[in-house]
């Protein structure tokens, strides 16, 4: 501890470690949340469900998504991403995700919401299989923390059908 | 103010002096000079002073950064601790890096030049001297 470049160096390296293990901190304090979150879908319409020429079914619905997100957010977390899909089962595909909608939340006030929408991607298939289908909607998210460990989790809402003809 | 700035500075230059940096030696040389002339300040940290610098440095940080950490949590505000812990860290600066007095309580005791006359360095026979007279034929 000669010089005053030596301990500046020192002092510097010393105050990055700490900072560090301040983050590894914060990221574990994390896990003392519990949250509660709660969502709800509703599918008002089906405005049109065809089968595409190229042989994949498509359709096009208008939903209801309402959500309460807000018991996710801790003083460490940056946004949380949120995104709908549907999830059914083929003779050839054991699970088919399809992403219906997607958002980021970027702060605790706006993780209570409620929204009209029409699905934000198309609902595509791979094949014609969505005649009489029966699908779940699942609320996917993930808690971008401002450092450290990152939480996904889902919640699985069941029991829609799709129409068994073209419209 | 103008005394803090010059013991900063006056262990700014020692620094200098002391990582061998020959451009600030050049530059800046004439300004230590004038520093030492006019306010008689002590230009390093003896041993002592060295070691509760570090431990100085050492114990702010940790017990700033604990407190910065517990205030952000419960204030749930990761940038308020990211802010209390930068403050700490350039408090800390200010208090164990430049070469305040207290650093310098037991300054080392050199010995005094007319002691030191009184004990001549032993001188060295060397070899080549005897060497040359016999070539010289």
């Amino acid at each position: 501890m000669h010089s005053f470049g030596y301990r500046a160096n020192a002092l510097l390296t010393f105050a990055i470690t700490i900072l560090a293990v301040m983050c590894a901190f914060a990221s574990l304090s994390d896990n003392f949340n519990s949250p509660s979150p709660t969502s709800q879908v509703q599918v008002l319409n089906i405005n049109w469900f065809r089968n595409k020429p190229d042989g994949d079914d498509e359709v096009s619905m208008t939903m209801n998504i309402s959500a309460d997100l807000q018991s996710l957010f801790t003083w460490n977390t940056k946004q949380v991403f949120v995104f709908l899909a549907a999830e059914y089962k083929t003779r050839k595909n054991s699970l088919n995700q399809v992403s219906l909608w997607d958002g980021i939340i970027p702060a605790k006030e706006h993780a209570k919401f409620y929204i009209h929408t029409t699905n934000k991607y198309r609902f595509v298939d791979q094949g014609s299989n969505l005649r009489e289908r029966d699908f779940n909607m699942t609320l996917h998210w993930h808690v971008m923390p401002k450092t450290g460990k990152m939480f996904a989790d889902k919640i699985v809402m069941t029991g829609y059908r799709l129409p068994e003809a073209y419209r | 103010m103008s005394w803090i700035l010059s013991y900063v500075l006056s262990s700014f230059l020692d620094g200098c002096l002391n990582d061998m940096h020959f451009w600030c030696l050049f530059v800046l040389s004439c300004d230590r000079f004038v520093l030492l002339r006019k306010t008689n300040l002590p230009l390093r940290m003896d041993w002592e002073g060295q070691k509760l610098a570090e431990q100085w440095m050492q114990i702010m940080l940790v017990v700033f950064a604990i407190g910065a950490f517990i205030t952000g949590f419960f204030i749930s505000s990761f940038s308020l601790m990211v802010y209390i812990y930068g403050g700490s860290v350039i408090l800390t600066g200010l208090l164990t890096i430049p070469n305040w007095p207290i650093f310098n309580r037991h300054p080392l005791k050199w010995l005094d030049p007319s002691e030191a006359e009184k004990h001549p360095k032993p001188q060295l026979t060397t070899s080549s001297v005897s060497k040359k007279k016999p070539t010289k034929k």
